[in-house]
């Protein structure tokens, strides 16, 4: 029996441990350990409820926009507040346009190259990648003279010995198999992406304000002033530069991102079989179209066992069966409490050391109706497609139809469930957001010509307490911020986020969370370098920074193993 | 850059919203606090001709010390460990990677610097420290003299703008509910 830690896992924003034990070439027990700390909800504690939104966007550096958006939902939901149509269209373009933004760069520069071996490209034959990649799409930059391009960068990059950033990877390693046509191909998509993703932080600026810190939310809707004969606000020239930053975006994702996640997976088919895990699946319904938030264009729900059929769906933020279910349980994360509603949630620090029978990590369990759950892209996508959401089929059938015109492998939503399927949600999630964000700039377009101008309702605080929770369907899955308010001012103040659900350590009966379940069974082919390991591990595209959060609590470990 | 609840790292956003206020350089310039953005921060990056980087950078100097670094002054080591626990900000991949992504693409910043201030301590919802507050006015003339040796004029605001500082308003931790708990 061979035992990896893998500390940290890298390529992921902030810091995870994995520890797994591997026998016969196969993972038998894992253990998911975040060594930060998480507190920032002390922080809010006493604040004036309208500016929590203000600190909730420092809780990361990278998803600075979806705690701010539920932090503002939680309390407007505390308040029975109503928000403009105008803000709840300018607010879904802005998530629209993060996720976008996210889910790129997760497929690309985050996990690539789990699955391409850059070391191979000087032996590919540019001509046939071209062919390849024109078969398969119709984008524009798959060009011989493009790819020629690439591999000759490459070729430089390998020649000069100055890996750099690619200095870790695991090149040669026997589980990566595409063609150096294939490792071309997608590292030129790497290349561009890099290009793309600008244009997802610029719609985001434009109605944001700035970024990485949007300045426009308010309590009440968005402080966009909007006016056609200003130039200094939102007005036709603003919404016309967005719907042409969309236009430029929108190629990308649906012709290059969707084909080549539907590559891999038809190069990859055995990833549909590891990495499945807890497959009880959690998503919150998000892109409001009203002013009361009681129509949305993604649909929530929860499936239990993997089983389309079990769909119960959450219709709305105020559907009481999710804010019932949800507690989180400490009992093997570093805090005092045991299992607590997140109403009443603490987070006092109870710090042990790494102690796998006991606590280790910083990560609280988060339960549904006592039942660990899978957030994210995938149970996004199985929701939307058990609900019969006709956006979500349309786009799955698309990736199946590419999987299958590659080698005729028929792909059902049983594989979805698994490392391979978290990839090919993320981009089916990420075609459909981006048919979704012109629909909501020509909603935007034609509310405002219709002559409704109002973009903020001001909030009015009652003395007594109010409970409220925000819910937002983040690109790592199912966010709820859960805030009481007294005066005006916060009393409590719990976030419960996607990677604590999915990084979620054993529970008091010892059950285990995803990360944890979906690496069991999982192959590794060499223990010196457990590339299989991180694919799944980075297949949930991990974000600690917001799950645990500070530093100085770095647990000691006795074996440390430089993985990349 | 760097994290405005963790204390000392909080420099960065400190000194640039205290630059933006004081000074005017013209529509070429943006002043942008960045957060703790890992790879987000290559859209910042892309095709610049200079890029200033305001950060805590830990060093052997004492704390509040003000330094300014090239590049290669940073060069990550061949240890992932090594680099991983002397990162810049608390999030990788940050700087690094970011600045090889645009040099791929041939879109790095022609010249980047970054001013370091070395921190006290950085922990969270701590204040700042005398020592690296008091580091404030030096970081402030080390920008001004090395724009301007690149031809960037800083023009003094008459009257300077009203600063927004929400992070340092009240002491993070002191509303009653935060102080039991720590």
């Amino acid at each position: 029996m061979a035992r990896i830690m893998i500390d940290p896992v890298t390529r992921i924003e902030g810091h995870l441990r994995i520890a797994v034990e591997v026998d016969g070439g196969t993972v038998q027990k894992a253990w998911a350990s975040c060594t930060m700390w998480r507190g920032l909800e002390a922080i809010l504690r006493g604040r004036d409820a309208r500016e929590g939104w203000i600190f909730a966007q420092r809780f990361c550096g990278v998803c600075t926009t979806v705690h701010a958006i539920a932090s503002v939902r939680a309390v407007e939901d505390a308040l029975s507040l109503e928000i403009p149509v105008n803000a709840q269209y300018i607010r879904n373009l802005i998530l629209i346009c993060h996720a976008l933004h996210d889910h790129i760069v997760h497929f690309y520069h985050l996990s690539a190259l789990d699955w391409v071996d850059i070391t191979t490209i000087p032996n590919a034959d540019p001509a046939r990648a071209a062919l390849i990649a024109e078969s398969s799409s119709t984008w524009q930059g798959n060009s011989r003279r493009e790819l020629e391009a690439v591999q000759d960068k490459v070729k430089a990059i390998l020649g000069s010995g100055q890996l750099g950033i690619f200095s870790h990877g695991y090149w040669g390693h026997p589980a990566m198999k595409l063609s150096p046509e294939l490792n071309l191909i997608l590292f030129s998509h790497y290349m561009q992406a890099l290009e793309f993703q600008r244009k997802s932080c610029q719609v985001v600026a434009i109605l944001g304000g700035k970024t990485p810190h949007i300045q426009n939310l308010a309590v009440g809707g968005v402080m966009n002033a909007i006016n056609l004969d200003s130039l200094a606000t939102l007005n036709m020239d603003r919404l016309g530069t967005l719907k042409a930053l969309l236009e430029d975006l929108i190629p990308f994702v649906q012709q290059v991102y969707l084909a080549d996640a539907s590559l891999l997976a038809a190069y990859y088919p055995e990833w549909f079989r590891y990495g499945r895990g807890v497959a009880n699946y959690l998503a919150v319904p998000d892109l409001p179209l009203d002013a009361a938030a009681s129509q949305f264009d993604l649909p929530g729900g929860v499936l239990m066992d993997g089983n389309l059929d079990s769909l119960k769906q959450i219709r709305d933020w105020r559907d009481s069966s999710f804010r019932e279910a949800v507690t989180e349980d400490s009992t093997r994360a570093w805090y005092q409490e045991g299992v607590l509603a997140p109403f009443k949630g603490q987070s006092t620090p109870d710090y042990t050391d790494f102690n796998e029978a006991a606590k280790y990590t910083w990560v609280k369990a988060p339960r549904y109706h006592g039942k660990p759950m899978q957030v994210g892209p995938l149970a996004n996508v199985l929701v939307g497609y058990a609900s019969g959401h006709p956006l979500t089929r349309k786009w799955t059938d698309v990736a199946f139809n590419r999987i299958s015109a590659v080698h005729g492998q028929h792909v059902t939503t049983d594989d979805m469930q698994s490392s391979m399927g978290r990839f090919l949600a993320r981009a089916i999630r990420s075609a459909m957001l981006s048919d979704l964000a012109l629909e909501h700039l020509q909603k935007l377009t034609t509310n405002i010509l219709d002559g409704d101008h109002t973009t903020c309702n001001t909030p009015q605080f009652p003395t007594g307490e109010i409970m409220g929770m925000g819910m937002h369907e983040a690109p790592r899955g199912s966010l709820s911020h859960w805030v009481v308010i007294e005066k005006g001012k916060f009393t409590n103040y719990q976030a419960v986020v996607p990677t604590t659900w999915n990084a979620s350590p054993r529970d008091e009966s010892g059950v285990p969370g995803p990360y944890e379940t979906a690496l069991l069974g999982n192959p590794v082919a060499d223990t010196e370098k457990p590339l299989e390991v991180l694919r799944t591990v980075h297949s949930f595209d991990p974000c600690m920074a917001c799950s645990c959060h500070a530093l100085d609590a770095r647990a000691k470990s006795t074996t440390r193993e430089k993985v990349l | 850059m760097g994290n405005v609840l963790l204390g000392d790292d909080g420099i960065g956003p400190l000194v640039v919203e205290t630059f933006r206020c004081g000074y005017d350089c013209g529509l070429g310039v943006e002043v942008t606090d960045l957060g703790t953005p890992g790879l987000d921060l290559s859209p910042y990056l892309h095709g610049k001709d200079l890029v200033l980087l305001i950060d805590a950078v830990k060093s052997d100097e004492p704390a509040g010390s003000v330094s300014t670094y090239g590049e290669s002054d940073f060069a990550p080591t061949t240890d992932e460990h090594v680099r991983v626990s002397s990162r810049l900000t608390g999030h990788d991949p940050g700087l690094w990677e970011s600045l090889a992504h645009l040099r791929l693409i041939a879109c790095a910043p022609a010249e980047l610097l970054i001013i370091g201030v070395v921190p006290a301590s950085s922990n969270f919802g701590e204040p700042m420290s005398a020592a690296v507050l008091g580091a404030l006015d030096s970081a402030l003339r080390i920008i001004v003299q090395l724009l301007a040796a690149r031809g960037v004029p800083c023009i003094p605001r008459v009257p300077p703008l009203q600063k927004h500082l929400w992070w340092m308003e009240h002491d993070l931790m002191t509303s009653p509910a935060a102080t039991d708990r720590f």
